[in-house]
């Protein structure tokens, strides 16, 4: 008789994993450094994007220091740019005396650039620098106002002069919309994904190696079947995990609506939704081994060896994610566990073909079958083992107990 | 009434338990001695299924032991261990849901036990702010806490004192009044004080088991003579017995071919008589004896 097979016909197995889970939500979410960094991560969340919509795309206003009536008229004219509306820039003309009054309110800061009549044209003052959009919007003005201005003075049909000259620009892959912004978020999803599934899979190990080394592992182990344990503490930082991505995805919603950007809301949505599915896919399937990691250790210094695989799995696609090429990035997004840390971000950036979807879940799906199953054998067996770390080759040979 | 059969564990090629078969009757305690290394805490362990056996099986009641049965068991294993960071309420409370309590029922009981401990107070401590005496009761709470079906304890006196020592042994002639009881000591003093059965094991071997007035009957048949003012040294020329010990008026005899009537008959012949009674070796003799 093997206690291992009575064991799993215990028909109790349900709600003592409830248990198990029960104790593992409670005992975190009343540590402090727990509320306090999830605190952070969501203040940061928050900050960032306010920040980032804040700087991006804000109506700006620059004053222009103006000698003669031309001269304001092109400012004026500026405004209306395609340069400058495409940056939400405004340009005031501010009409001084001369040249000298132009440059010293340029000078002195209360105006941001001067435009003083030369003999043959315009000339723009700036103090250290001038502000691109601005030079383009203000060069562009003038180009044209003077030669409507020459060409009216010739008697000569401007319209008809600029006729065949246009150039369309058409793009065969246009980039998405918000391609800055979208290449941001998925940036952070991967950073993100990466800490937190991190910081949640060294928790399962530590909560084991803490059962182990208080040695509570012994009468749990004689009360509950060690699945039991297994399931519950998984089941437990999973929820916990999922619950803080959802604290951040809500976050980044709201924050994101309250500063205007609800186009690249609609955009990200779909890549948002997904990011919280491939995340629980992901933690999930390297729960298991977070586990075993803990049970192979015997005091917390040995999980900086025994996690080593579990971190390795998450720590080369988040590399490959910043260094990789396109192609490879295409690839690897579809490599199972590995994918689900970059497809999200890929998803964020623009579609992504169905089947790759496909291809990632389905794969992820079977990988986290075998690993579960794995890491449930071995941890069964190392469980009890105390007194020394245990090596993954070693935990298996272990004949069942 | 749980019986251990046959049970065997090795490590490589060392029998660490060899062929070791006890039963531990309910309503009885049963001490469990042995040296150390002699394979006590692994016995248990396997009685517990936290250990696998190489061979032989553990029943209860007459049938193979099920997951089930082993969770009604209260357990205190050798190396104590308990939620260092938990409150001590709560914790009990989680270990009696494990065992199957419901919520409500587990707090009672939790209560209660603490309040037998002089421990209510501290129900809201974070165990590790507890004195290790403390902890010890704490951890003996939680073998309990479920009502047990049999209580199983590696050691459960060592490391109190012996107000803490009286207090547990009340708790336990209360809680486990009608159940099998197993506990390992090397405080034979208690172990004779409290045990109804014995079980010795030494090297890994089942060496004596059974009642203790019946281990302590095995041996030679003696008894000790205190005559009034006469010197007993005379008992060495008796034949059909063998003299352990004579100091003054009082002798120590082994009987070997005479019977208690005879020996009885030859001292009130000799002169006035204090005391002929039968002496029982003391449980740590017969423990030394048996593990030699």
């Amino acid at each position: 008789m093997s206690t291992s097979t009575d064991r799993t016909s215990s028909t109790r197995t349900a709600p003592l994993w409830r248990l198990v889970a029960e104790r593992e939500i409670t005992t975190r979410i009343r540590e402090k450094s727990f509320i306090l960094s999830t605190a952070f991560t969501v203040l940061v969340i928050v900050a960032a994007i306010v920040a980032a919509s804040f700087f991006q795309d804000r109506p700006s206003e620059k004053d222009v220091a103006v000698v003669g009536a031309e001269a304001s008229a092109v400012v004026s004219a500026a405004s209306k740019t395609p340069v400058a509306e495409s940056d939400n820039l405004t340009l005031k003309a501010k009409v001084v005396d001369d040249a000298d009054a132009a440059r010293a309110a340029v000078r002195d800061g209360s105006a941001d650039a001067a435009l003083v009549p030369t003999d043959d044209g315009f000339r723009l003052i700036g103090k250290k620098s001038v502000d691109d959009t601005l030079q383009q919007a203000v060069s562009g003005a003038a180009a044209r106002l003077t030669l409507e201005q020459n060409a009216a003075a010739q008697s000569v049909d401007l319209s008809t002069l600029e006729s065949g000259t246009a150039t369309k620009t058409q793009l065969l892959e246009p980039a998405p919309e918000n391609a800055g912004a979208r290449e941001a978020a998925a940036f952070v999803m991967v950073i993100l994904f990466f800490l937190t599934a991190l910081g949640f899979g060294m928790t399962i190990a530590q909560s084991v190696t803490q059962e182990k080394e208080s040695r509570v592992v012994e009468i749990l182990a004689a009360a509950v079947p060690i699945r039991a344990l297994l399931w519950g503490k998984i089941a437990g930082n999973t929820v916990l995990a999922l619950g803080q991505v959802l604290l951040m995805v809500a976050a980044a919603i709201v924050s994101a609506a309250f500063a205007g950007q609800g186009n690249l809301l609609a955009d990200l949505g779909p890549a948002l939704a997904w990011y919280v599915v491939f995340f629980v896919l992901g933690f999930g399937a390297l729960s298991t081994l977070w586990a075993v990691a803990g049970a192979l250790a015997s005091r917390q210094q040995d999980l900086t060896s025994t996690t080593l695989p579990a971190q390795m799995l998450l720590m080369i696609p988040y590399f490959l994610s910043f260094a990789g090429g396109d192609a490879v990035r295409e690839v690897v997004s579809m490599i199972p566990i590995v994918s689900t840390i970059i497809m999200p971000g890929r998803m964020a950036e623009g579609s992504v073909p169905a089947w790759q979807i496909g291809v990632a879940i389905g794969g992820t799906l079977v990988a986290a079958v075998l690993l579960v199953r794995l890491g449930t054998a071995i941890y069964e067996r190392a469980l009890l083992r105390t007194g020394q770390k245990l090596g993954y080759r070693e935990a298996l040979s272990i004949e069942g107990t | 009434m749980i019986e251990v059969q046959s049970l065997t564990r090795v490590y490589g090629d060392r029998a660490v338990v060899d062929d070791v078969s006890f039963s531990v009757r309910p309503g009885r305690m049963t001490g469990f001695v042995g040296a150390n290394g002699a394979g006590k805490t692994t016995t248990m362990r396997m009685i517990m299924g936290v250990l696998g056996p190489t061979s032989g099986e553990v029943r209860w009641q007459g049938r193979p032991i099920t997951a089930d049965v082993r969770r009604s068991f209260g357990y205190m294993p050798e190396e104590r261990g308990l939620y260092p960071r938990m409150r001590v309420h709560e914790q009990l409370v989680y270990f009696a849901r494990l065992h199957g309590l419901s919520r409500q029922d587990a707090a009672a009981r939790a209560t209660d036990l603490l309040e037998h401990f002089t421990l209510a107070d501290r129900g809201d401590d974070q165990l590790d702010d507890l004195s290790l005496g403390n902890q010890q009761r704490v951890q003996i709470a939680a073998s309990l806490i479920h009502r047990p079906s049999a209580l199983v304890l590696d050691e459960p006196f060592s490391g109190l004192d012996p107000l803490a020592v009286e207090a547990m042994v009340d708790l336990l002639r209360r809680e486990a009044k009608d159940l099998p009881l197993l506990f390992s000591s090397h405080q034979l003093d208690l172990v004779e004080r409290l045990c109804d059965d014995l079980v010795i094991l030494s090297g890994g071997r089942l060496v004596a088991a059974g009642p203790v007035d019946d281990l302590r009957d095995q041996g030679a048949d003696r008894y000790r003579v205190v005559m009034d003012g006469v010197d007993t040294a005379w008992l060495r020329d008796v034949g059909g017995l063998k003299v352990r010990d004579v100091d003054g008026p009082s002798a120590l005899v082994d009987l070997d071919g005479l019977s208690a009537t005879d020996l009885t008959r030859l001292v009130l012949d000799r002169g006035p008589v204090v005391e002929v009674s039968r002496a029982r070796p003391p449980l740590s003799e017969i423990f030394k004896e048996a593990v030699r």
